[in-house]
C-alpha cells in the first residue's frame, strides 16, 4: 500500500522544486491548453523537447517520471489501437487489410498523434506532483483562487479541507497497512483472484478504517477548537509564497512556447511553412 | 523455536525514502521462552517480530528466519499454517475489531483457518473465557461499545482463538492504567500455560524484568545482546552499554545499596526486595 503513488513527491534540490507553486499551476494550465493546439509532429516534438528540458532541470530521474505513466499506458495503447483500426480515409488506399479491418496511412498518423498527445497531457502533471509537495500545491491553489473571495466563495475553507485530506492520505495508508497486517495475522487472505471475494475480504479492513477516521476527525476538531481556530479571518501564514524573478522568466518562457505552437498551427505571418515539413 | 540468522531489512528499497531498519540480526528463541525485546523507539523491534509470521517477508540475500523447520525466506510458504502457529498481537490491537458481535469477531481467525462452524464457536468461547471475560454477557455485544481494556482483551482473544504455539505481543500494555497493566500481565502468564512460547516487546522494564526469562536488547537495528534479566539489570556496565533503564525495583535496590545498606544491586523481584530490606534491617 505504501508504494502507491498518490503522494509521489520526489525530494531533490532543483529550480523546478523551488519554483513558486502558483506559477507551476499556471504553467500547467497553459501547457495543457497548448497541447490541445498541437496538431503536427513538429509541434509535438517541440513540446516534448521542452517537457524533457523541464524534467532534466528538476533532477528527477527520467525513469521515475516514466513510471508515473505506467498505469495509463494501457489506456493509451487501447485508444491508439482503436483509432488505427476504425480510421477511414476515403481518398487513399489502405496500406494493410485484414478481414473487415483496413488500415490507412493517415489513420496511423492520427493514432500516433493521439497517443503522443495523451502522453504529453499526463507527463506534465506527473512532473508537477513529483516536484511539489501536496501542501505547496494547496497553498498555491488557495492563493490563485483568492480573488473568488469577493463573491463570497469559501476559498480558505476549501483549501483547508484539501490540505487536511492530503495530509491524512499517508496517515490513512499507514493505518490501512497496519489493519491489513493485523487481519492477515488472523489468517485473512487478500490475495484472492475472485473480485467478489476480494471485496468481501476488504470488509474487515474498511470498518476499522472508518471507525478510526471518525475518531481522528473528532480529535482533530477538538484540537483545532482548543487552539482557537476560527477560520480565515485575521489568520497569517507561516510560509508566505514569494514570486521570484526565475518564476516570472519560466512563465514568460512557456508563454513564448505557446505562441510558437500557435504560429505553427495557424500559419500566422506565413510561419506555418515550417509545419508543412512536419506533416 | 525461532531462529534468526544474519537478518537485514530495508524499507522502501531503491527509493530516496529507503531506511534500513535491521542490520544483520542474530537471535534464537527457544520453545518455552518468555522472550523480551527491548530498545528505543525506532530500534527495529516491530520490524523484527513481523518477520516471524511472514507479514514482512525476508528480503533477498538478507539472512534467514526459521520457525521450527520452516524456512521463511523460501518463496512458497503455507501462510495460513504459519499464521495459526505464530499468533501476533499488534500495538493497540483494539483498532482491528470490525464485526458486529464480539463472538463473530473472535471467530474471524478460526474461520479463516477453514474450521467447521462448531469448532469456530467453541474456540471463540474458550478464547473469550481465557482472556477473563464473561462469555454469556459479552458474546452478543458489539465490540465498539466495550471499554478500552475490554476491547483489547477481545482483540487478544481473536488471536488466541487460532490456538497459536508462539504468541508475539507488541507492547501489550501500552496506554493502560497501572492496575490494568498488572492484570493484563497476569493474564499473559495464564495464557503461557496453553501457548508455551511468548515473545513480548515492551518499554516497561518492570514487566520485562519480572516476567521474561531472556531479554534481547535492540539498538538502531542491531542486537546488543541477549541476556537473562539478572545478568542485564545487575550489571551497570551492560546497562550503560545498551542504554537501558532500570526497573523500579532494581532502582530502589541500587539506591539503598548506594546509601550503604547491604542489599544486592541486581534484585528484580518485588518480594525479594522486601525480604532483603527486612533482612538488612535485622542486622543493622
Ligand atoms: N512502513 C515503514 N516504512 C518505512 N520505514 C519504516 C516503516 N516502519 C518502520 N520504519 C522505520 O524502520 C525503523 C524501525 O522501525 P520499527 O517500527 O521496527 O521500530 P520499533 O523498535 O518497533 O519502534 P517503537 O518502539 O516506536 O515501536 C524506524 O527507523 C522506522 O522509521
Ligand atoms: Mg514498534
Amino acid at each position: 500500500m505504501r508504494d502507491m503513488t498518490i503522494g509521489q513527491y520526489y525530494p531533490a534540490s532543483s529550480p523546478v522544486h523551488r519554483a513558486d507553486p502558483r506559477i507551476k499551476l499556471v504553467i500547467l494550465v497553459l501547457y495543457m491548453v497548448t497541447v490541445f493546439f498541437c496538431d503536427s509532429f513538429l509541434s509535438f516534438g517541440f513540446m516534448t523537447f521542452f517537457v524533457l528540458v523541464t524534467v532534466f532541470m528538476s533532477r528527477v530521474p527520467l525513469l521515475k517520471v516514466l513510471k508515473g505513466l505506467k498505469f495509463v499506458l494501457v489506456i493509451v495503447l487501447i485508444t491508439t489501437l482503436l483509432m488505427m483500426i476504425f480510421y477511414t480515409d476515403v481518398n487513399a488506399e489502405p496500406i494493410a487489410e485484414w478481414w473487415i479491418f483496413r488500415i490507412y496511412l493517415n489513420g496511423v498518423y492520427a493514432a500516433v498523434k493521439l497517443a503522443w498527445r495523451l502522453l504529453l497531457l499526463i507527463l506534465m502533471p506527473t512532473v508537477l506532483t513529483l516536484t511539489s509537495t501536496p501542501t505547496e500545491l494547496c497553498d498555491g491553489l488557495e492563493s490563485l483562487l483568492s480573488p473568488l473571495k469577493f463573491i463570497k466563495f469559501p476559498v480558505h475553507e476549501l483549501a483547508l479541507i484539501m490540505s487536511i485530506a492530503l495530509r491524512l492520505v499517508p496517515t490513512l495508508i499507514e493505518e490501512t497497512d497496519k489493519i491489513i497486517n493485523a487481519q492477515k495475522a488472523r489468517g485473512a487472505a487478500f490475495e484472492s483472484k475472485n473480485p467478489f471475494k476480494k471485496i468481501k475480504a476488504m470488509i474487515p479492513v474498511l470498518i476499522p478504517l472508518f471507525v478510526s477516521s471518525f475518531r481522528r476527525a473528532d480529535d482533530l476538531a477538538d484540537a483545532m477548537d482548543s487552539r482557537c481556530y476560527r477560520g480565515a479571518k485575521g489568520r497569517t501564514r507561516m510560509n508566505k509564497l514569494k514570486l521570484r524573478v526565475g518564476d516570472v522568466v519560466a512563465l514568460l518562457g512557456w508563454c513564448a512556447i505557446t505562441v510558437c505552437v500557435l504560429f505553427l498551427k495557424y500559419n500566422w505571418f506565413g510561419w506555418g511553412f515550417i509545419a508543412a515539413w512536419g506533416l | 523455536m525461532i531462529s534468526v540468522k544474519n537478518l537485514s531489512y530495508v524499507y522502501s528499497p531503491k527509493t530516496p525514502f529507503n531506511t534500513q531498519a535491521l542490520f544483520g540480526i542474530n537471535v534464537d528463541i527457544n520453545d518455552g521462552d518468555f522472550f523480551g525485546i527491548i530498545g528505543n523507539t525506532g530500534a527495529g523491534k516491530s520490524t523484527l517480530v513481523s518477520h516471524f509470521n511472514a507479514l514482512t517477508r525476508v528480503q533477498k540475500n538478507s539472512g534467514t528466519v526459521f520457525v521450527d523447520d520452516v524456512d521463511l525466506s523460501a518463496k512458497k510458504l503455507d501462510l495460513k499454517k504459519l499464521r495459526a502457529k505464530v499468533g501476533m498481537v499488534f500495538q493497540y490491537p483494539e483498532y482491528q475489531l470490525f464485526d458486529d458481535t464480539v463472538e463473530k469477531d473472535v471467530m474471524f481467525g478460526p474461520k479463516n483457518l477453514g474450521l467447521p462452524v462448531d469448532e469456530q464457536r467453541s474456540r471463540a468461547k474458550a478464547a473469550i473465557e481465557l482472556v477473563g471475560l464473561d462469555y454469556a454477557e459479552i458474546a452478543g455485544r458489539s465490540p465498539f461499545e466495550l471499554s478500552g481494556g475490554q476491547k483489547r482483551r477481545v482483540a487478544l482473544a481473536g488471536v488466541l482463538a487460532m490456538r497459536p504455539e508462539i504468541l508475539v505481543l507488541d507492547e501489550p500494555t501500552a496506554g493502560i492504567d497501572p492496575i490494568g497493566k498488572r492484570k493484563l500481565m497476569e493474564l499473559i502468564c495464564d495464557i503461557k500455560k496453553t501457548c508455551p512460547t511468548i515473545i513480548m516487546i515492551s518499554h516497561n522494564m518492570d514487566e520485562i524484568a519480572s516476567y521474561c526469562n531472556r531479554i534481547a536488547v535492540l539498538d538502531r537495528g542491531t542486537v546488543k545482546g541477549v541476556f537473562a534479566p539478572r545478568e542485564l539489570f545487575g550489571s551497570r556496565e551492560l546497562l550503560e552499554k545498551c542504554g537501558v533503564e532500570l526497573p523500579l525495583v532494581t532502582e530502589l535496590a541500587v539506591g539503598l545499596a548506594d546509601a550503604g545498606i547491604d542489599i544486592d544491586r541486581s534484585i528484580i523481584d518485588q518480594d525479594e526486595l522486601v525480604c532483603a530490606i527486612l533482612k538488612a534491617g535485622k542486622y543493622a
